[in-house]
């Protein structure tokens, strides 16, 4: 329903009033007289927004028509009036337009010449509102823009956590004060200009360059670690992600940086200390197996039945936990970052080959069919050779160690978007659907009748997950109990292959 | 004549171990019980072959073997280097490196299986 129309008619005579009145009432609009120009504008500053159009009288008693229409325009310059002039007074039509009137209507007029006249002003009326509105409209949005701005720019220097934003072309468009203290770089230095220039840590600008280049949809975000300073006296860690537009475009990129030097103080202090233990655990240890094999070769004197059992035994046991120091001293050696060290671009391809051949003994022991059938693609990567090998070696013997008799181990590799993609499936007891969350954790062991007879520390997945993401990389498990199970390694590709 | 080996380590009871083993098959036997004693008895008791520990606290095995390879009296001893670290998986690197950067003849992980041992002291005394 369109808003009530409020015509006011200002002039002196009773006739013209009742007139009007007449006429534009029987059109449903709402009329309202006044017999002179001083009531008039009471009326109009009584309520200035519900008069729509304004017809007024030029030629009155006390104050003028002219007059009137100048306190009109005062009062509101978007008031629309038409003059209704004497006969022949065009002159002061042109003069009443001069001054801001938007029509004229000659006397004596018919009924249908002020309609349209009424009309024609309405319509202006009506554009002159629906304008007003997308005015206040634009307005209003333009408010919430940069209060919404204000907001986030606030959250963001509030933030502990470093932020950087950078366009399409690798200029740095927002940081926040977290970021410059982090990357130890004045926040002058890094707003409005390219990664190139601002001085930062090269592995970061490498991979905030990579996310921009990143034309795969699949390309999410990437979480690395940064030493900060000569003598990596602060850690963070740094999770960037492409922006892409409404058409999968990539605009820009947003990274965000954590403090963890003092998580990494931590580890390192507990490494140092898992690493101390493990030497002063494992010599006596040594020592002991060292005297139990000497007696066991009867190298000490004759021995009984009995007692060599025992010992047997006893040889075992130790040797289990010559095992878990390994692993220890593993994790810790990952921990403290001494173990992705020396990394090269290599075939997943002769790692794999490497291991499976070394495995092949194991596998014929256990009448198990180890496959791996040579790959298509062989992709290239940057890696650890050793921390490789040992991410497979543990792959490979888990799954000749959990698949029964008769079973098959079999290895896949391929590429999948920019990574390097390894499988490692077996037929064998597969892992309930409860434990599978938890198989990556540190001394997680699965405690079923079948793995009961099965020797190992729980460390093993945890030490090849930590080396798979110490490369960047990520590794997922499906399995079913009864049913197999099959490991997916994801390493990323050596991006810029050496020509040769 | 029986070869003579010295065996170098800080533990005394692992050198009683190995020296059993090695009598066992009918061996001479030197024993040192750490880094510094070890250099001065591969000068004295004129050993066929070295065993040698890697962590002991005077001096560790690594420098022990720069300095044996390094005198023209004694680098052509033959040093085995008994590691702590078992090469399996991915420790071998360290091991490895470290082995060959000291240019130690060949490495073992102790503990040792006598059979393991035995063959390959025998296998770089006839070199």
């Amino acid at each position: 329903m369109p808003a009530p129309v409020n015509i006011l008619v200002i002039d002196d005579e009773q006739i013209m009033r009742d007139g009007s009145s007449r006429i534009l009432s029987k059109d449903g609009w709402g009329v309202i007289t006044a017999e002179n120009g001083q009531q008039g504008l009471d009326v109009i500053k009584g309520r200035p927004d519900q008069i729509d159009v304004i017809l007024l009288d030029l030629m009155m008693p006390g104050m003028s028509g002219m007059e009137v229409l100048d306190h009109i325009r005062s009062i509101n310059l978007n008031l629309l009036v038409i003059v209704i002039t004497g006969y022949a007074t065009v002159e002061s039509a042109v003069e009443a337009m001069k001054k801001g009137a938007y029509d004229f209507i000659p006397k004596p007029f018919t009924p249908d010449q002020l309609r349209i006249v009424v009309r024609r002003a309405l319509e202006k009326r009506s554009l002159q509102k629906e304008a007003e509105f997308l005015r206040q409209e634009r307005e209003r949005s333009l408010r919430d823009i940069a209060t919404e701005k204000s907001k986030i720019k606030t959250i963001i220097n509030c933030m502990g956590d470093g932020v950087l934003v950078c366009d399409r072309e690798g200029c740095i468009v927002l940081s926040n004060p977290a970021a410059s203290r982090m990357l130890k770089v004045s926040e002058a230095s890094l707003i409005g200009n390219l990664l190139s220039q601002c001085n930062l840590d090269s592995e970061l600008s490498k991979t905030i360059e990579e996310s921009l280049r990143s034309k795969d949809h699949n390309y999410t975000s990437v979480s690395q670690e940064l030493g900060i300073g000569d003598s990596g006296e602060s850690f963070l860690r740094a999770h960037t992600a492409p922006v892409r537009d409404d058409l999968g475009e990539t605009i820009g990129s947003v990274t965000v940086l954590q403090d963890i030097s003092h998580l990494k103080e931590l580890d390192k202090m507990k490494s140092e200390f898992i690493a101390m233990v493990t030497h002063e655990l494992r010599a006596p240890i040594a020592a002991v197996e060292q005297q139990l094999t000497v007696i066991l070769n009867r190298m000490a004197g004759e021995i009984s039945e009995k007692q060599e059992k025992l010992l047997s035994r006893a040889k075992e046991r130790t040797k289990g936990l010559l095992t878990l120091i390994k692993d220890l001293l593993d994790f810790s050696k990952i921990e403290a970052g001494r173990m992705v060290q020396y990394k090269e671009p290599l075939t997943l391809q002769e790692i794999i080959q490497k291991v499976v051949d070394l495995m092949k003994a194991e596998a014929e022991n256990k009448k198990i069919d180890l496959e791996f059938p040579a790959p298509s693609q062989n992709p290239l990567i940057q890696a650890d050779r050793n921390s490789m090998e040992g991410i497979f070696t543990n792959l490979i013997s888990n799954a000749i160690k959990y698949t029964p008799e008769g079973g098959k181990v079999l290895i896949a590799l391929t590429e999948e978007g920019g990574f390097a993609k390894a499988t490692v499936s077996d037929t064998g007891i597969g892992i309930k659907r409860d434990d599978l969350p938890r198989i990556f954790d540190k001394f997680y062991r699965v405690k079923t009748v079948e793995t009961r007879q099965i020797v190992g520390t729980g460390l093993g997945l945890s030490i090849v997950k930590s080396i798979v993401e110490a490369h960047l990389g990520s590794i997922s498990v499906e399995s079913e109990e009864g049913g197999g199970t099959t490991f997916t390694v994801f390493l990323p590709k050596e991006l810029n292959p050496p020509t040769s | 004549m029986a070869k003579k080996i010295l065996i170098v380590d800080d533990d005394p009871d692992l050198v009683e171990a190995v020296t059993m083993i090695l009598e066992s098959k009918n061996y001479d036997v030197a024993a040192a019980y750490g880094g510094l004693e070890g250099l001065q008895k591969a000068n004295t008791e004129n050993p066929d072959l070295i065993v040698l520990d890697v962590m002991m606290p005077d001096k560790d095995g690594y420098a022990v073997c720069k300095e044996l390879k390094a005198d023209p009296k004694l680098s052509r001893i033959p040093v085995l280097l008994l590691t702590a670290v078992v090469s399996k998986i991915a420790t071998t690197r360290y091991t490895q490196q470290m082995g060959m950067e000291t240019e130690a003849d060949d490495y073992i992980d102790k503990p040792v299986e006598p059979e393991v041992l035995v063959k390959r002291i025998e296998a770089l005394l006839s070199k």
